[in-house]
């Protein structure tokens, strides 16, 4: 049995207003996930709601500034995700 | 989408260096050395180019490791075919030094994420539930071992009491060989009665301390002369 995922829609208390406050967090369109609810990689951290606004303000901090252009940090984004064998 | 040809790519050596330390903070940050700054230096990335490079793929490796441990569904239709991901690729090598000493490079000078990294690392050990503080060390320990983070006390006669090498055994699958995690990584601790919570505990400590320890270890190698 694998591990449980709690998605946006079914997200209450302390991890419905967790996951809030990462929707209000600003985010270029191409990251907005069409299914409406938060970005699966947040959702799956659900088990653990208090860890969420740890592990991504520290993204904030690598993901949103360089001095690394754009470009650079999606291809070592994605070259770290190919060498881990992880599509996500 | 339409998909077309794709345009030669140009690889220049700003990108290509980027590349080749990613590769290596992803597989053995132990064995970047002086040597890969003074590239680096050469192919045109400053020293807060190459901490950013380094801090960002280690930060990467944790969305990795936990998208792998909750087997997350991706959130877009993909429009081609994905690349070929295999999971019998081999587990990494665990580290074959221990990285002490002064860094080339302290995180420090890049604030926020030293701060960001700070508050991370004290909610993930200032806490007795779901994991006590104990086994949090232990995976700590046997995290650091693997990842050469001479930095913190190796593990000592951890894997008499079975719960602390089955804890081992699911740490160094999120450590080493993440693309291996399937439901039958989690079927041993839940046979002593672990419950969710507490399995995911493990994977969040063994790959959030693994992101502290990689960027010690890369930010520490990048002073010691190469082979």
């Amino acid at each position: 049995m694998g591990l449980t995922i709690t998605g946006y829609a079914q997200a209450t208390g302390e991890l419905r207003d967790v996951y809030d406050r990462q929707r209000e967090r600003a985010l270029p369109p191409a990251y907005r996930p069409a299914h409406g609810g938060v970005p699966g990689i947040i959702e799956a951290h659900s088990l653990d709601p208090a860890l969420i606004p740890m592990v991504f303000g520290a993204s904030a901090t690598l993901n949103s500034v360089g001095p690394l252009s754009w470009p650079e940090r999606e291809l070592i984004n994605a070259l770290t995700s190919r060498l881990n064998q992880c599509l996500y | 989408m339409i998909d077309t040809p794709r345009a030669p790519i140009t690889v220049t050596p700003r990108i290509g260096m980027l590349a080749e330390l990613v590769i290596k903070v992803t597989e053995a940050p132990w064995s970047l050395s002086r040597t890969d700054r003074d590239r680096a230096h050469r192919s045109g990335l400053s020293d807060d180019d190459i901490l950013q490079a380094i801090a960002l793929s280690s930060y990467f490796g944790h969305l990795n490791r936990v998208a792998d441990a909750v087997a997350v569904p991706l959130d877009y239709a993909v429009q081609r075919m994905p690349p070929p991901t295999d999971p019998n690729v081999p587990a990494l090598a665990p580290a074959t030094v221990a990285v002490t000493g002064r860094p080339a490079l302290e995180l420090v000078r890049r604030p926020p994420t030293a701060a960001a990294l700070t508050a991370w690392r004290t909610y993930m050990f200032d806490r007795d539930a779901p994991l006590t503080r104990r086994s949090r060390t232990v995976i700590a320990r046997w995290v650091a071992l693997w990842l050469g983070d001479g930095g913190i006390s190796a593990p000592a006669d951890l894997t008499v009491n079975p719960i602390d090498d089955a804890l081992r055994e699911l740490a160094e699958l999120v450590t080493l060989a993440p693309w291996q995690l399937g439901d039958q990584s989690f079927t041993r601790l839940r046979g002593a009665g672990f419950d969710d919570a507490q399995l995911f505990d493990v994977v969040a400590v063994a790959s959030s301390t693994g992101v502290f320890s990689r960027i010690t270890v890369a930010l520490g190698s990048l002073a010691r002369s190469g082979a």
